[in-house]
């Protein structure tokens, strides 16, 4: 075992050094720059811009998209910069750092609270909704992702030293699958550059929301389905057919997974590792491809994959934080704030899973995919638009907007309430329990 | 649960409890010398890093130390 945990370990730095983006699911955008504006001339659409890491202030071209009355002077801004025929092209401008007011202040703290719940108890949980709640506070869209990932690594260090704790971690499962992923993270980082740079992004944005909808549909509906017929059978730790299947590839090196309960051909186990972070990268959330790819393809339980994701996520989330803080992107006070509940959550949740059965995992972890799914399908119709496929005015693609935002409030609410509903219903059952032995010790 | 005979651990709940709120109270009074460092980059880049350990440590434990004293701890484990 240890010869096993010193030798992955040698690969993830090998890794680290080779693929430094792949971590991160997302890279932080090489043309964005920091800085703040010093003077703005409306006769030619230009403004002086002192960017933090230099001495050198730039003259900017202002994008027709904004009005030289709208950029603020001394404030900390993050402008995106394109070349245009030789000239630099501020084409968006965004705050960097929002005010902290007690309302916003607030709904960091729920949302942290919920997230955190999600990730101890299903172990994912929190970028998909963490991240746009933030940008829905005002943040650019590059200081969420960054100050997310900062909070999602130490989150996911306590929610893993707990579960750990409780026996539900596969140590080996989780270093296999974590660098394994990290090849395929890079090489789907590949192809959305690619896809990038062949649709814009807006074209990217539809291909992402398209390959999101469908993966989150189809695995989320298999895992429903699951979650229904294994909570009305005796015998609900059957393994999984496909499981069963590559159990019976015997192809050495073969790879014994002692807490997940399966013997593994490593020419199995580094694919599904692989086509994890493909997907990942894609769409930017491992969790909702890890955990199933564990419990169906690999045949280990749903409390064992979703305990062994959180120590995926605080190895993936840990690189991925240095690089986004090596950009200088992290809002530390979001980041901090969100960690305030999430800490709590995530052993809230941690604890919980011991109270349940595997089929309230897999039901929680298909609700909340579900219900994610239909919130980016609802945005679907808006990038169509962008791209002048369909015509819609501003008023619906502004309620399609709202509409998705408060669909992923509500995915989180219902995950928060079958958690904690579960929970009471085991915290009462096992106080049942606890007092029929005591007074079956005293007779 | 109930007739758990571990000490609970007020004493360090308390302790950390006041030394994470002291920490997010210096956080949230000084916000703009705390973000004018921590987006320097380069060696900088340690600061949230280790701002962020620091706080999962102090809080978390408090948070764990919260939970176990509010009757909440895993399955079995009072035991």
């Amino acid at each position: 075992m240890k010869k096993w945990i010193v030798s992955i370990l040698a690969v993830i730095f090998v890794m680290m050094a080779l693929a430094p983006a792949a971590f991160a699911e997302s890279a932080p955008p090489s043309n964005a720059k920091k800085g703040d504006f010093t003077s703005v001339d409306p006769a030619t659409h230009t403004a002086v811009f002192q960017p933090v890491d230099s001495d050198q202030p730039i003259t900017l071209k202002l994008a027709d998209s904004i009005k030289a009355e709208d950029v603020q002077l001394n404030d900390r801004v993050l402008v995106s910069m394109s070349d245009v025929n030789g000239e630099q092209v501020a084409s968006e401008i965004s705050t960097m750092f929002i005010g902290l007011t007690l309302d916003k202040l607030i709904a960091l703290l729920l949302v942290g609270l919920v997230g955190g719940l999600l990730s101890g108890f299903i172990g994912s949980g929190g970028a998909f909704v963490l991240t746009p709640s933030m940008m829905a506070l005002g943040a650019p869209g590059a200081v969420a992702v960054a100050s997310n990932m900062c909070h999602k690594f130490p989150k996911a260090m306590v929610g893993t030293y707990k579960r750990f704790k409780y026996g539900q971690v596969d140590v080996k499962l989780g270093l296999v699958m974590g660098v394994s992923s990290i090849v395929g993270v890079e090489l789907g980082i590949r192809v959305q550059e690619k896809i990038l740079d062949t649709w814009g992004s807006t074209g990217s944005d539809l291909y992402v929301s398209f390959v999101f909808v469908i993966i989150l549909v189809v695995v989320g509906a298999i895992i429903l389905r699951d979650a229904l017929t294994g909570s009305k059978t005796v015998n609900a730790d059957v393994m999984p057919k496909l499981a069963l299947a590559m159990q019976k590839i015997k192809i050495p090196p073969m790879m014994n997974f002692k807490k997940a309960g399966v013997v593994l051909s490593a020419w199995v186990t580094v694919p599904i590792g692989f086509a994890t972070g493909l997907l990942a990268a894609t769409i930017a959330v491992g969790g909702f491809i890890g955990v199933p790819g564990m419990i169906y393809v690999v045949g280990a339980s749903a409390m064992v994959a979703s305990a062994t994701e959180l120590l995926i996520a605080f190895v993936m989330g840990m690189w991925g934080s240095v690089e986004w803080a090596l950009a200088g992107l992290i809002d530390i006070r979001m980041t901090l704030l969100i960690l305030a509940t999430s800490l709590i959550g995530v052993q809230l949740g941690a604890l919980g899973t011991t109270y349940v059965k595997d089929h309230t995992i897999k039901l929680v972890m298909a609700s909340v995919m579900l219900i994610v799914a239909v919130s980016r399908g609802v945005k679907v119709p808006v990038y169509l638009s962008k791209l002048g496929a369909i015509d819609i005015n501003t008023g619906t693609a502004d309620i399609l907007n709202a509409l998705s935002f408060w669909t992923l409030i509500a995915a989180l609410a219902a995950a928060g309430f079958i958690i904690a509903s579960a929970m009471i219903k085991g915290i009462a059952r096992a106080k049942v329990e606890e007092k029929e032995a005591a007074i079956a010790e005293g007779a | 649960m109930a007739n758990s005979t571990k000490k609970k651990p007020y004493l360090r709940m308390t302790a950390l409890g006041i030394l994470s709120l002291v920490s997010y109270y210096m956080l949230l009074t000084n916000q703009n010398l705390v973000t004018e460092y921590f987006i320097k980059g380069g060696i900088y880049a340690a600061l949230p890093i280790i701002t962020a350990l620091y706080f999962s440590f102090v809080h978390g434990t408090f948070a764990s130390d919260l939970l176990s004293i509010m009757g909440l701890s895993a399955k079995g484990s009072s035991h």
